[in-house]
């Protein structure tokens, strides 16, 4: 792969930030309880411990998802990735994470590589994975079972596949939002922000 | 050594034996004194036992005294006792004659019963046609709700017309309105043409002030010009008779010079021949300097000649000068001459000038108002503050009077500008906190997730973890409320099989085996009761029957202890005897009451009840007399 050595091209891009995704959403699953921990295990990314999903359905969906996103991301098609937590009871949206994905289309033309290092790539990496770790601390506990659900935010004129469905926003009613870190590898850059529904004090 | 030895020995032993004496005493002390206290506490018991003996003799007594008394009771209860068996009898007597009752009673309920069974069947009969009938009004309320949707989609479409209608007659109000503003506005554009191609005459108007303003300037000078014209004229026609007279000197020098030349020509011609005839020397000589004489001669002629022919340029010149002067002079004089012909020279000049004046007023106070008007489109155009330019290109367009007086509300100009310089200030300023308050709010809503749906759409797996969670929900569910309704038949089946719940119908046990075994016990005993009605009734029925067939009286207890009695030969239907039992049941004491039947056989009653006190035959007479009335022989 044309990233370690010579800079970073739009096809390593879309992989790294697909890779990233993979794990992103892996993690979150884990801090937020969706799956029982021992479902997950330990792996090692990015120079830290991360936890990986081994339930077989689970890894197969997010495997149909990443892979459709890294064709997306390798034809600057997509614009945002979400994760939608729902509480399955009341059928309410809880939490938001969502990742705004800015595309540069110079990068389609040019085909040249982009000098930055991957080094410097993964400290940003891990220092979002770090903050998605962090910001458990501060959101409202999910104490109801929940699912969780991934929305692609695309070009209106894309041609989905067969799999793929529209569908709504599924925002929340009544939230607060934080903005956390983001990284670039100078062709796709990433800003990432949680939205979680505010809680009435008792 | 060993004596000692056996002395210490021995007092050792002595001492031993007088310690075990003493112990031993001590003993026998502690024994005597136990033994006394034994012997105490024994004379104690002794006197208890003996007081106890006497209370117990004492109570002895008084039992004997109660036991006397309670026989006494005793007896008493049983006499008590036969007199309660006795009641007991007597009021078994009364429960047996119940019991006839009840089975009377129970003749009663049998045939209400044989008059429920015939309601039953009225009652399926009306049923059926109720449930026909509730068929028939199923129907209806089928067509009724028919008609109701019917009606909701005719009322929509009511309501529909109405807001189209609503909305029609708004947008027509609205055309009107856009009508009358389109007639305004077509009247403003005209008064704007108007104004227009007034403000375009507005050049012209000044170049015709300026053009009248120059003429009525040339005018003040021209007459002046008149009188110094005319002196003018005066020393021009002077110059003009003394030019005249140069002219008449110059033809005559003409004349003059062209003499000169034939002269000067005929000389040469006189010469050369003089020179070829005469004598060379002499002749020459004289001829030649009678040649330079005559060649300075022709140079002062030819010298002469020039002057004079500059002269005559010169003058020529200026005669042609003169004449054209003389001619203007004379042409201007002629017309002077010409205003001043008819009569005097200054009235025509003042009416003139008065003319003149008052146009020149006129003209200035047009003047005046074509300027405030000016004034008035400047401010106007600056009021709008995009025409500044506009304002600023026809300031300079106007004419310098014009101009000037614009140029004196410069100051007012200025004032408007700065206003509006504020105003666009303060505009920018609340431009910018909107476009930072919007920039916000985008921001927000990017955070929260919002999107242009032109340009964006959300698409998900259609397999989401979320879909498969709520399809399991959904499953679950359905299977919870399937076990709830199978519970609750259950439940329905326990409480219709007989399971008194009284209170409490959470416990609900299932039924036992003996719960099972009494039930059925239950069930044999009931069936078992109703069959031994149904025989009662029958026999009953049948022993009435036989009564009736061999007495000749049909028997009803109409009430408690009476008796109705109707003759099968009775010739109405009201005709009957009623009976009373006045003793106890089933003595047979049985006394007539007053009927109207009994009325009509006083005879009967008195013969047979009052002298022979029998029921019987008086009844068998009753039925001969009957019979005999009935039977004509």
């Amino acid at each position: 792969m044309a990233k370690t050595l010579q800079g970073i091209t739009l096809k390593g891009s879309a992989e790294l930030v697909a890779e990233f995704f993979s794990f992103g959403i892996n993690s979150i699953l884990y801090q937020r309880g969706i799956y029982p921990a021992e479902t997950f295990t330990r792996v090692t990314q990015y120079d830290m411990s991360l936890q990986l999903t081994t339930d077989p359905k689970l890894k197969n969906y997010l495997t149909n998802v990443v892979t459709q996103l890294k064709e997306w991301l390798f034809d600057c098609t997509v614009q945002k990735l979400v994760v939608v937590i729902t509480c399955l009871e009341t059928n309410e949206v809880l939490e938001r994470w969502q990742f705004d994905i800015e595309c540069d289309k110079t990068a389609k033309e040019s085909s040249a590589p982009r000098e930055k290092s991957m080094k410097a790539i993964q400290e940003e990496i891990r220092s979002v994975i770090r903050q998605i770790t962090a910001t458990v601390t501060f959101l409202p506990l999910l104490e109801t079972a929940c699912a969780f659900d991934l929305l692609i935010y695309t070009d209106k004129d894309l041609e989905v596949p067969e799999q793929w469905e529209e569908s709504g926003p599924q925002l929340i009613d009544q939230s607060e939002e934080v903005r956390l870190r983001s990284f670039t590898t100078s062709i796709h850059k990433v800003n990432s922000m949680v939205a979680y529904k505010r809680t009435n004090s008792m | 050594m060993e004596e000692a030895a056996e002395r210490i020995r021995s007092h050792t032993s002595l001492l031993q034996l007088t310690q075990e004496k003493q112990q031993m005493e001590l003993s026998h002390k502690r024994a005597r004194i136990e033994l006394e206290k034994e012997a105490h506490s024994s004379s104690r018991d002794l006197q208890r036992q003996v007081d106890q003996n006497q209370d117990l003799l004492t109570k002895i007594r008084h039992l004997e005294e109660k036991e006397e008394k309670l026989s006494q009771a005793l007896s008493e209860q049983l006499d008590n006792n036969k007199a309660l068996k006795r009641s007991l009898e007597e009021l078994k007597k009364q429960a047996n004659e119940k019991d006839n009752k009840l089975g009377e009673g129970n003749q009663m309920i049998s045939e209400l019963k044989d008059e429920v069974q015939t309601l039953n069947q009225k009652l399926q009969i009306q049923e059926s046609k109720f449930s026909t009938q509730n068929l028939e009004n199923q129907a209806l309320q089928e067509q009724l709700e028919m008609q109701r949707k019917k009606y909701q989609e005719v009322n929509q479409k009511y309501q529909s017309l109405q807001s189209s209608q609503l909305s029609s007659t708004e947008s027509e109000l609205k055309i009107k309105e856009l009508k009358r503003r389109l007639v305004l506005q077509e009247q403003d554009s005209i008064i704007v043409k108007n104004m227009k191609t007034e403000v375009a005459r507005l050049p012209e108007l000044e170049r015709e002030v300026k053009r009248l303003q120059e003429d009525n300037l040339y005018l003040r000078e021209t007459k002046e010009n008149c009188s110094l014209l005319k002196e003018e004229t005066e020393g021009l026609r002077k110059k003009l008779e003394r030019m005249e007279k140069v002219v008449e000197e110059k033809l005559k020098l003409e004349t003059l010079l062209h003499k000169y030349c034939k002269n000067y020509e005929v000389l040469k011609l006189l010469m050369k021949l003089a020179f070829r005839r005469t004598k060379p020397k002499k002749a020459r000589a004289q001829l030649q300097s009678e040649a330079t004489e005559l060649r300075s001669k022709a140079l002062e002629e030819q010298k002469k000649r020039e002057n004079q022919d500059a002269l005559v340029r010169r003058l020529q010149k200026r005669v042609l000068l003169l004449t054209k002067e003389r001619d203007g002079m004379r042409a201007i004089l002629e017309s002077y001459d010409s205003e001043l012909a008819a009569s005097e020279y200054s009235p025509q000049l003042t009416r003139r000038v008065k003319e003149a004046e008052e146009m020149l007023q006129k003209v200035q106070a047009h003047n005046t108002e074509m300027e405030t008007f000016c004034i008035i489109l400047i401010i106007l155009s600056l009021s709008g503050y995009p025409r500044w330019e506009l304002a600023e290109h026809t300031l300079q367009k106007m004419n310098p009077p014009l101009r000037s007086i614009a140029l004196k509300f410069n100051v007012v100009i200025v004032c408007l500008g700065r206003q509006k310089i504020e105003e666009l200030e303060s505009e920018r300023q609340r431009l910018e906190e909107q476009n930072n308050i919007l920039e916000m709010r985008l921001e927000r809503h990017n955070l929260q997730g919002d999107y242009d749906p032109v340009k964006t759409k959300v698409v998900h797996f259609r397999l989401n973890p979320t879909q498969v969670a709520k399809q399991q929900r959904a499953e679950e569910l359905e299977q919870l409320r399937a076990e709830c309704e199978r519970l609750r038949d259950r439940l329905r089946k326990m409480e219709a099989g007989g399971a008194i719940t009284t209170d409490d119908t959470t416990l609900i046990i299932p039924p036992s085996q003996e719960i099972l075994d009494l039930r059925k016990q239950m069930e044999r005993a009931e069936l078992k009761n109703q069959r031994l009605k149904e025989v009662f009734q029958k026999k009953i029925q049948e022993f009435r029957t036989v009564c009736y067939v061999l007495t000749g009286y049909q028997i009803d207890i109409t009430v408690e202890n009476q008796y109705r009695l109707t003759s099968v030969y009775a010739e109405r239907m009201e005709d009957s005897l009623l009976f009373k039992a006045s003793g106890p049941v089933g003595s047979g004491n049985m006394q007539l009451l007053e009927t109207d039947f009994s009325r009509t056989l006083t005879e009967l009653v008195d013969l047979h009840l009052f002298h022979q006190k029998s029921i019987p035959v008086f009844l068998s007479a009753i039925t001969l007399d009957l019979f005999s009335r009935q039977t004509v022989v």
